[in-house]
C-alpha cells in the first residue's frame, strides 16, 4: 500500500519507462512459473509412472464443478482487470465495485475448493496419505489454494484502504495494477492445472 | 500527466508529510519513524544499502569462520587411519553443516554484501529500487541462519540432557549431506536435524529471491543517465545475471523442501518409497536448483575479478562484450545441466548423453572468459597490488577447478569419480580457488571505499601467498586420494588403504588456510582500525564508485552523474573531454532520501519464530504449533504497518552543507 | 484525493480504456466457450485420440495467451516484461518436459506392496461419476 514515492531516485531517470512495482511484480511471476511448473511437473511424473496404479481419478473427480470453478475464476479475472481499468480512470466508485466482484468470486472459487477437498477426504477416502496421487494432488491445488486466499487478503486490504481519506486514484492505480497481476496470475496458473491434471485424466 | 496503464504517473514533487528538518518524523500510522537515530537503533532500522551491505559482510564472515572451524574438525578427524577425534554423527553433522554453512550462509551472503554495497555506487543511483524491502532481505538472511545454526545449540542442550526430542533421536543437527538425499532426509531415517534445514533453507530461500528481485530492478531502472546497458561494469552485469539465475532456481528447492516438510510434518508421499515416492525425484529437484547455484555462487566472483583486472592492468577489459555475453550464455546454460550431478543414477541414454554433452558445452563461455582476462593482462602495465594477486590467483586456480570439472562432464569417467574426493577436490578449487579467492580480491579492492581507511604494511600479501598454499596443500593432494579411491563423507578409514600419508597433508593444508584466513581478519581489523585515509580514488579506478568520497555520504552522489563511456571515470581522468563525467542538476528539493523504519525487521523476525517453532513442533515440543502461527501473524503484521506507514522520506542539501 | 474523475483526463485516454472495456467483454465471453468446449470434448467419443490431447492444449493456450496478454496488458505495455515472463515460462516447461521424459514407468518397482494391492482395472474412456 505504499505509494509510487517509495522509490528513491527521481522518476525522470527511469531508462526503461516501466515502473519499478509492476516490473518487480513481472519479475515475481516469472519465478513464480518455476515455482508452480515445479509443482505441476512433480504431479506429473507420478502420473506418468503410476497411470494404472492406486487411485483412478476419474471416480474421484467431479469434472462439472471443476468447469465451474474455473469459469468462476476467470469471471473474477475479468472484474479485476475492470477494476484495474476504473482506477486508471480515476473512478473510485467503479473501482470498488468491480473489486467486490473479485473478491465475490475469488471468495467462490475458493470455497469450491474447500468442498472439492472435504468431498474427496469424505467421500472417497482420499487424503494427503493417499499413496503419491493424494500427496500431489492436494499440495499442489492447495498451493493454488493459498495463492487465491493470499491474494483475496491483498484486494480485501485494498477494498478497505480505498475509503480512507489517504487513498488516492492517481497515486495508488499503480498497485492495484500490480495486485491485479497477481490475481492474473493465479487465473492462468488455474487455467493450466485443470487441463493438466483435471481433463487431461479423461483423454 | 499521463494516465495510459503503460505509464507512470509521475509523483508529486514533495508529498505532504515530507520535510527537510533532521528532526524525526512521525509515520502514516502516526508513529515516531527512526530516522537520525544513531548506534544499534540506526543498524536496526537501516534502509541505506551501504550499511546493509556492510551488515551482509559482517555476518557471512562470522559464518565463514563457524564453517571453516567446522572444516578443520572434519579435517582433524580424517588426520589419521581409525580416528576417533569425533563420533560418526557428530562428523555427518559437521560436513553437512560444513556445506551448507558455506554455500548460503558465507559465499552466497558475501556476493550479496558487494551486491548491495556495490550496485547502485556504480550505476550513479541513490539506492536500490526498494530500500525497506532490501532491510527485510537482510534479516530474513539473519533469521534463516540463526535457525539453522540454533541446531548446534539445541544439541549441545540435549549433551546436557536439558532437550530431548520426543522421538528420543538425538541427531538435532543436520546430518543428512548439504544436498539432503531422499529417503535419508524421511522421518524414518533422521530426526529434527533435517526440520532445522528444511526451514532454515526456506527463509533463507525467502531472503534470497527478494534482494534478487530487489537488484534486478534497480539494475534496469536506476542507471544514471548515459549508463546504456552495455555501458554497465561487468559486475553490475554478473550481478543481474546472478539475480536472475536466484529468481528462477529457488523456487524449484522451495517446492521439494516443502514437500519433503509436508511428508515429515503432515504424512504425504512425496519421497516414501513404501508409498510409491521417487528419492530420485527429489535429486532431479535439488539439482535443478543446485546447478545453476554453483553458478549463483561463481557469477558475481567473475564479475570482481572483471572489475579488479583492468584496473591493476591499465586497460580497458579485453572482449567486455564476449565477456557479458558468455556471462548469460552460462547463467542460461546452467539450467540445462543438472542431471550431470547423477550420472550414475542410471538417467537412460538420451538424458545422458544429452547432459554430458550440454555440460561440456558450458565449459566454452567459461574458457572465452579465461581467454578475455588473459587478454586484457596481455599488453597492460600491471600492477601487482594486493587485490590483483588475488585475481591472478583466481584466474589460475578456478582454471584448475574447470579442468576437473570438464573431467566430470564426460559421463564414464564421472562413473569413475562419482562420490569420491576427487569431486571434493573439485569443488574445493572452483570455490574457494574461485569463489573465495575473488571475494577475498574484492574485499581488499573496495574496501578503502566502504570504510575510507587504506591498507597498509604487507601482509596482504602474505594473507594471499598463504591462502593459495593452503588451498593447494589441502585440496590438491585429494585428487589422488579419489583417484585411489577414497569416498567423500567417510568417517574414517582403515590403516592398510594407503590413504593416510596423503590424508594428513590435507590437514596439514587446512590449517595453513586457516592461518591464512586469520591473517586476512586481522589486516582487516587492523586497517579499520588505524589504517591511513584512502582517499576518493585510491586504486586510480575506472567506474564511479571512485567519484565520490570514502565512505560514501549516505546520499552517494551530491549530484547524479552522467555517463558518456564504459568505465566512466578512466575516461573523465584520461580521455576526451566529450567523454568526461557530467552532472545532473540538483533539485532544488535537496535529495531524497526513504525513511528508516522497524518493520522490516518485525516481517522477518516473525519468519525467524516461524522456522524455529516450525523445528522444535517436529521435537515435540508443546504449543509450537501455536508458536508458529504466531511467527506467520507477526510476519503479517510487520507487512501490514510496513505497507500503513508510508515510505515517508525526508531531504538533504549536500551542497549546502559542504559549502 | 478526489472520487470524481479527473477534469484533466484527456478524452482520448477514456476512448482508450472505453475500448479496452469491450475487448475485455469479448475476452471474457470467448474464453468462457472455450472453458465449456473444452468440458464437451473430453466426453466426444474417441477415447485416448491424440486429437482431444492437442485441442485441450491448444484451447489453455489460447485462454493462457489471452489473460497475460489482454488482462494483464502484456499487449499494451513494454517488450521487457513480455521477454521476462515468457523466459520464466520457457524455462519452466522446458524443465518439466525433461523430467517428464527422463521419468519413465520402469523406475518403478512393481515388487513393494503397495503397487501389487493398488493396482486399478485401466478403463477406456471417461468413467462414470
Amino acid at each position: 500500500m505504499s505509494h509510487a514515492h517509495d522509490t528513491t531516485a527521481p522518476l525522470e531517470h527511469v531508462p526503461t519507462g516501466l515502473d519499478n512495482k509492476k516490473l518487480m511484480m513481472w519479475l515475481f511471476l516469472a519465478s513464480d512459473c518455476m515455482f508452480f511448473g515445479t509443482l505441476i511437473t512433480t504431479h506429473l511424473v507420478y502420473r506418468k509412472i503410476y497411470e494404472n496404479v492406486g487411485v483412478d481419478p476419474i471416480h474421484i473427480f467431479d469434472i462439472e464443478l471443476t468447469t465451474a470453478s474455473s469459469f468462476i475464476l476467470l469471471m473474477s479475472s475479468l472484474f479485476m482487470a475492470l477494476a484495474v481499468s476504473a482506477i486508471h480512470k480515476g473512478s473510485i466508485k467503479s473501482f470498488r465495485w468491480n473489486l467486490v466482484g473479485v473478491i465475490i468470486f475469488g471468495s467462490l472459487f475458493l470455497a469450491g475448493q474447500v468442498y472439492e477437498f472435504n468431498h474427496f477426504v469424505t467421500h472417497a477416502g482420499l487424503t494427503i496419505s493417499s499413496g503419491t496421487f493424494g500427496s500431489t494432488f492436494y499440495v499442489m491445488t492447495g498451493t493454488h489454494g493459498v495463492h487465491v486466499a493470499l491474494g483475496l487478503l491483498w484486494l480485501v486490504s485494498w477494498l478497505c484502504y480505498s475509503f480512507s481519506p489517504r487513498f488516492n486514484a492517481h497515486q495508488h492505480a499503480i498497485d492495484i495494477e500490480t495486485a491485479g497481476l497477481y490475481w492474473h496470475f493465479v487465473d492462468i496458473v488455474w487455467i493450466v492445472i485443470f487441463t493438466a491434471v483435471y481433463l487431461i485424466e479423461y483423454v | 500527466m499521463s494516465l495510459s496503464t503503460t505509464k507512470t504517473a509521475a509523483p508529486p514533487k514533495s508529498a505532504p508529510h515530507e520535510h527537510d528538518s533532521s528532526k524525526a518524523a512521525r509515520s502514516n500510522l502516526g508513529l515516531v519513524r527512526p530516522d537520525h537515530t544513531t548506534g544499534w537503533k540506526d543498524w536496526l532500522t537501516t534502509v541505506d544499502h551501504k550499511k546493509i551491505g556492510a551488515m551482509y559482510a559482517i555476518f557471512s564472515l562470522a559464518f565463514l569462520i563457524v564453517g571453516g572451524v567446522e572444516a578443520l574438525a572434519i579435517r582433524a578427524q580424517l588426520a589419521f587411519a581409525e580416528n576417533n577425534l569425533v563420533s560418526a554423527e557428530t562428523y555427518n553433522q559437521l560436513f553437512t553443516m560444513h556445506g551448507t554453512t558455506m554455500v548460503f550462509l558465507a559465499v552466497m551472503p558475501l556476493s550479496s554484501a558487494f551486491f548491495n554495497f556495490l550496485v547502485p555506487l556504480q550505476i550513479g543511483a541513490r539506492d536500490v529500487a526498494f530500500p525497506r524491502l532490501n532491510a527485510f532481505s537482510l534479516w530474513t538472511f539473519v533469521a534463516g541462519a540463526i535457525v539453522i545454526n540454533l541446531s548446534w545449540i539445541f544439541q549441545a542442550a540435549n549433551a546436557f540432557g536439558w532437550f530431548t526430542p520426543i522421538d528420543g533421536r538425538t541427531d538435532i543437527v543436520p546430518s543428512a549431506g548439504w544436498f539432503g538425499y531422499a529417503p535419508l532426509t524421511g522421518d524414518q531415517y533422521s530426526g529434527i536435524g533435517t526440520d532445522f534445514w528444511i526451514f532454515g533453507l526456506q527463509v533463507l530461500g525467502i531472503a534470497s529471491v527478494a534482494a534478487s528481485l530487489n537488484f534486478i530492478v534497480t539494475i534496469i531502472n536506476f542507471r544514471a543517465p548515459g549508463l546504456k546497458m552495455m555501458r554497465l561494469p561487468v559486475f553490475i552485469w554478473m550481478t543481474l545475471i546472478t539475480s536472475f539465475l536466484i529468481i528462477f532456481a529457488f523456487p524449484p528447492i522451495t517446492v521439494a523442501l516443502g514437500e519433503l516438510m509436508f511428508d515429515r510434518v503432515f504424512g504425504a508421499n512425496f519421497f516414501r518409497v513404501d508409498q510409491g515416492g521417487q528419492p530420485i525425484l527429489w535429486q532431479h529437484l535439488f539439482w535443478v536448483f543446485g546447478h545453476p547455484e554453483v553458478y549463483i555462487l561463481i557469477l558475481p566472483a567473475m564479475g570482481i575479478v572483471s572489475e579488479i583486472l583492468p584496473v591493476f592492468s591499465r586497460k580497458p577489459l579485453f572482449g567486455y562484450s564476449l565477456i557479458v555475453f558468455s556471462g548469460a550464455v552460462i547463467g542460461f546454460l546452467g539450467f540445462a545441466v543438472w542431471s550431470h550431478h547423477m550420472f550414475t543414477t542410471g538417467l537412460g541414454k538420451v538424458a545422458t548423453a544429452a547432459f554430458s554433452l550440454l555440460t561440456m558445452a558450458i565449459a566454452v563461455p567459461t574458457g572465452v572468459k579465461i581467454f578475455n582476462w588473459i587478454g586484457t593482462l596481455w599488453g597492460g602495465r600491471i600492477k601487482f597490488s594486493v587485490p590483483m594477486v588475488f585475481s591472478l590467483g583466481f584466474i589460475w586456480m578456478f582454471m584448475m577447478g574447470g579442468f576437473s570439472g570438464i573431467m566430470h562432464s564426460a559421463a564414464p569417467a564421472d562413473a569413475q569419480q562419482q562420490d569420491s574426493y576427487f569431486v571434493v577436490a573439485h569443488f574445493h578449487y572452483v570455490l574457494i580457488g574461485g569463489s573465495i579467492l575473488s571475494l577475498l580480491a574484492g574485499i581488499y579492492f573496495w574496501l578503502p571505499k566502504m570504510v575510507g581507511k587504506m591498507w597498509y604494511g604487507k601482509l596482504g600479501y602474505w594473507v594471499s601467498a598463504t591462502v593459495v598454499v593452503g588451498l593447494n596443500v589441502t585440496f590438491f593432494p585429494m585428487h589422488f586420494l579419489g583417484m585411489i579411491g577414497m569416498p567423500r563423507r567417510t568417517h574414517t578409514y582403515l590403516e592398510g588403504t594407503g590413504w593416510q600419508p596423503m590424508n594428513l597433508v590435507c590437514t596439514v593444508g587446512a590449517f595453513i588456510l586457516a592461518v591464512g584466513i586469520f591473517l586476512f581478519l586481522w589486516d582487516l581489523i587492523r586497517t579499520i582500525r588505524k589504517g591511513p585515509p584512502a582517499g576518493d580514488d585510491p586504486w586510480d579506478g575506472r567506474t564511479l564508485e571512485w567519484t565520490i568520497p570514502s565512505p560514501p555520504p549516505s546520499y552517494n552522489f551530491a549530484r547524479t552523474p552522467i555517463v558518456h563511456s564504459r568505465d566512466p571515470l578512466w575516461a573523465h581522468k584520461h580521455g576526451k573531454a566529450s567523454l568526461r563525467i557530467g552532472s545532473v542538476e540538483p533539485d532544488p528539493h535537496g535529495i531524497h532520501m526513504p525513511s528508516q523504519s522497524w518493520f522490516p525487521l518485525l516481517a522477518s523476525a516473525g519468519f525467524f519464530v516461524l522456522g524455529l517453532s516450525m523445528a522444535l513442533k517436529q521435537a515435540g515440543v508443546p504449543f509450537c504449533g501455536y508458536i508458529a502461527i504466531a511467527g506467520l501473524g507477526i510476519t503479517v503484521l510487520g507487512i501490514y504497518l510496513w505497507a500503513l506507514e508510508g515510505p515517508g522520506g525526508f531531504h538533504v542539501h549536500p551542497e549546502e552543507t559542504n559549502s | 484525493m478526489s472520487h470524481s474523475a479527473d477534469p484533466s483526463m484527456d478524452r482520448e485516454f477514456l476512448l482508450a480504456e472505453q475500448k479496452k472495456y469491450f475487448t475485455f467483454m469479448n475476452l471474457a465471453f470467448l474464453m468462457t466457450a472455450l472453458t465449456g468446449i473444452e468440458l464437451v470434448i473430453i466426453f466426444l467419443p474417441f477415447p485416448g485420440s491424440i486429437l482431444i490431447f492437442g485441442s485441450l492444449v491448444f484451447l489453455s493456450l489460447i485462454k493462457f495467451i489471452g489473460v497475460i496478454f489482454w488482462f494483464m496488458h502484456l499487449i499494451y505495455d513494454g517488450k521487457l516484461l513480455t521477454l521476462i515472463f515468457l523466459f520464466g515460462m520457457v524455462l519452466a516447461s522446458g524443465t518439466s518436459t525433461a523430467l517428464l521424459f527422463i521419468f519413465n514407468s520402469d523406475r518403478v518397482d512393481q515388487t513393494l506392496p503397495f503397487y501389487e494391492e493398488g493396482i486399478i482395472a485401466h478403463e477406456a474412456g471417461p468413467g462414470g461419476h
